[in-house]
């Protein structure tokens, strides 16, 4: 059987996850590829709706990743975001979209090894869940 | 204050059209937004009346619920227009409006609002349908949905009107009953009609109007509490159930994508959901009018699509958007052309969202919408990515 490849869409917040992003680069460690950065200025701006229409599209996993509470370079954005996930969470496995399908970290600027680990183990989870179903269901 | 309101010639009714009358002429209220038949027509919609003597038309309880107000006393408030209104609203209706006043789209200031024990409805097309039949007869409509006291109570108002059954939004419904911060709430279960309705203020305004009429003072009717539990708890089940039958039918996006497949994206459950509050909503602006070159990009990445796209998305983000606020009053299926189930989907959607932020919508003017406010240290549980 072919190798399940799964497409994961991550928005990251510029200050924090995108940073520690650019220096899990610059430290030449690797991550799955599989893996979509999104960078966006902050994890509060990031609308249910983006998240929905990943899924929607055919993604298999959703990651928004921003600042540590209290480090966010917009006061309390990523608090905001927190509350948003845990909308989503409720919403979208009522319709077949299984909860450990998103994903909420905090990935700080200076977290590089983190952030590899963490897409790694994102990665494999995801490929153990198997292809969402939303993307198999031609819905939009 | 509790006021007794008393019949007129025998008639309840007739005895809370003279209680309005009496509002409408009480010193500083200017007008009154209530339902009133229109001429030459079965149809009521709510209107704003400032002549007593048009107040013959109006019908305060029946059975007629073709749009929630909610919207329509946010646009009679949104700014001042230095006329005060008593304002009377279903329960529902109440409920929204408070949540549009959160979200700086309706005020108090200039309004007096009169709640009630909620008449409950029938969808829009059974309205019409029962009234080609029947000519509503008030009073009889009344003493169907409270049937009081003694041995009538059993039935709760739950009997269908005819052959027709309640909206589903009514028999669901978790707040049939006014609030306690209204101005003034018409008090109609536990009482024995024959005597008339009461009215009880809750505020300072609300009592000053009340002692201003001279009615004779009242009080709340023994087994009331016991009605409204009866009816709290049969409502309550009924949602689980509809609850219960709507998730099955809708547990995958297959599934979802079937139970929406005859939605032709007009955007009427939108437009006639008095919580779905954004001036301009995103799904008619530019971002939705995608060039053509991208449909046939998707059309070849998926084989085929069916157009109008986004339905799916469309209804998803309206539950993200606005689940949290949703009051059910079911307007959405009264407005769906297709009759798509639109009501259930979404109530069951919001039972989830508002336990889940354990948010009470149009319960208190106070309290912020949940995605508009935070606290440090909660629902940590949301985040890292540990399995379940």
């Amino acid at each position: 059987m072919e190798k399940f490849e799964p497409v994961i869409i991550a928005f990251v917040c510029n200050w924090c996850t995108y940073t520690a992003a650019d220096l899990a680069g610059t430290s030449r460690l690797s991550y799955p590829d599989n893996v979509r950065l999104i960078r966006v200025m902050c994890t509060g701006m990031v609308d249910p709706q983006y998240v929905i229409k990943a899924f929607l599209e055919g993604a298999d996993g959703v990651l928004v990743s921003g600042c540590h509470p209290g480090d966010c370079h917009y006061i309390n954005g990523n608090y905001k975001a927190r509350r948003r996930i845990k909308l989503l969470k409720e919403i979208l496995p009522r319709f077949g979209i299984e909860k450990d399908r998103l994903r909420l970290t905090w990935i700080g600027a200076s977290d590089g090894i983190e952030f590899a680990e963490v897409m790694t183990r994102l990665n494999d989870q995801i490929i153990e869940m198997g292809p969402s179903q939303a993307r198999l269901s031609k819905a939009i | 204050m509790i006021a007794k309101i008393g019949c007129e010639e025998n008639s309840p009714a007739k005895g809370l059209r003279r209680f309005f009358n009496q509002v409408l002429e009480t010193q500083g209220i200017d007008a009154l937004f209530l339902p009133v038949r229109l001429k030459g027509s079965t149809s009521i919609m709510p209107a704003l009346v400032t002549d007593p003597a048009q107040l013959e038309a109006a019908v305060p309880l029946s059975p007629a619920f073709s749009i929630n107000s909610a919207r329509m006393v946010s646009r009679l408030s949104y700014k001042a227009s230095g006329r005060k209104t008593a304002v009377f609203l279903r329960p529902c209706e109440m409920r929204a409006f408070i949540e549009l006043i959160k979200l700086k789209q309706g005020s108090r200031q200039e309004l007096i609002l009169i709640g009630m024990d909620c008449p409950k409805a029938l969808t829009s097309s059974d309205y019409a349908a029962y009234m080609n039949q029947n000519p509503l007869d008030e009073d009889a409509y009344i003493q169907h949905v409270f049937p009081g006291p003694g041995e009538n109570s059993k039935t709760m108002g739950r009997e269908p009107l005819g052959s027709f059954d309640f909206s589903p939004a009514c028999t669901t419904c978790d707040y049939p009953f006014p609030g306690n911060t209204m101005d003034m709430n018409i008090i109609v279960h536990g009482l024995d009609l024959s005597q008339g309705m009461m009215v009880e203020s809750c505020t300072d305004r609300g009592g000053q109007i009340l002692e201003s009429l001279n009615l004779p003072e009242a009080g709340l009717p023994q087994g009331r509490e016991e009605i409204l539990m009866q009816i709290r708890e049969a409502n309550s089940s009924a949602n689980q159930e509809s609850a219960g039958e709507i998730a099955e039918k809708t547990d995958s996006i297959l599934k979802l994508n079937a139970f929406f497949d005859r939605c032709i994206n007009c955007y009427n459950c939108r437009n006639m959901c008095p919580v779905c509050y954004c001036k301009e909503c995103v799904f008619n602006t530019d971002v939705f009018q995608h060039q053509p070159v991208q449909y046939h990009q998707w059309a070849e990445k998926k084989g085929s699509i069916k157009l109008p796209t986004d339905t799916i998305f469309y209804h998803l983000t309206r539950m993200a958007h606005m689940s949290h606020a949703c009051v059910g009053c079911g307007q959405c299926s009264n407005a769906c052309p297709s009759d798509i189930d639109v009501f259930r989907l979404f109530k069951s959607v919001a039972n989830a969202t508002q336990s889940a932020f354990e948010y009470v919508p149009g319960a208190d003017e106070n309290e912020a919408p949940p995605l508009s406010v935070f606290h440090e240290r909660e629902f940590e549980d949301t985040v890292g990515i540990a399995r379940e």
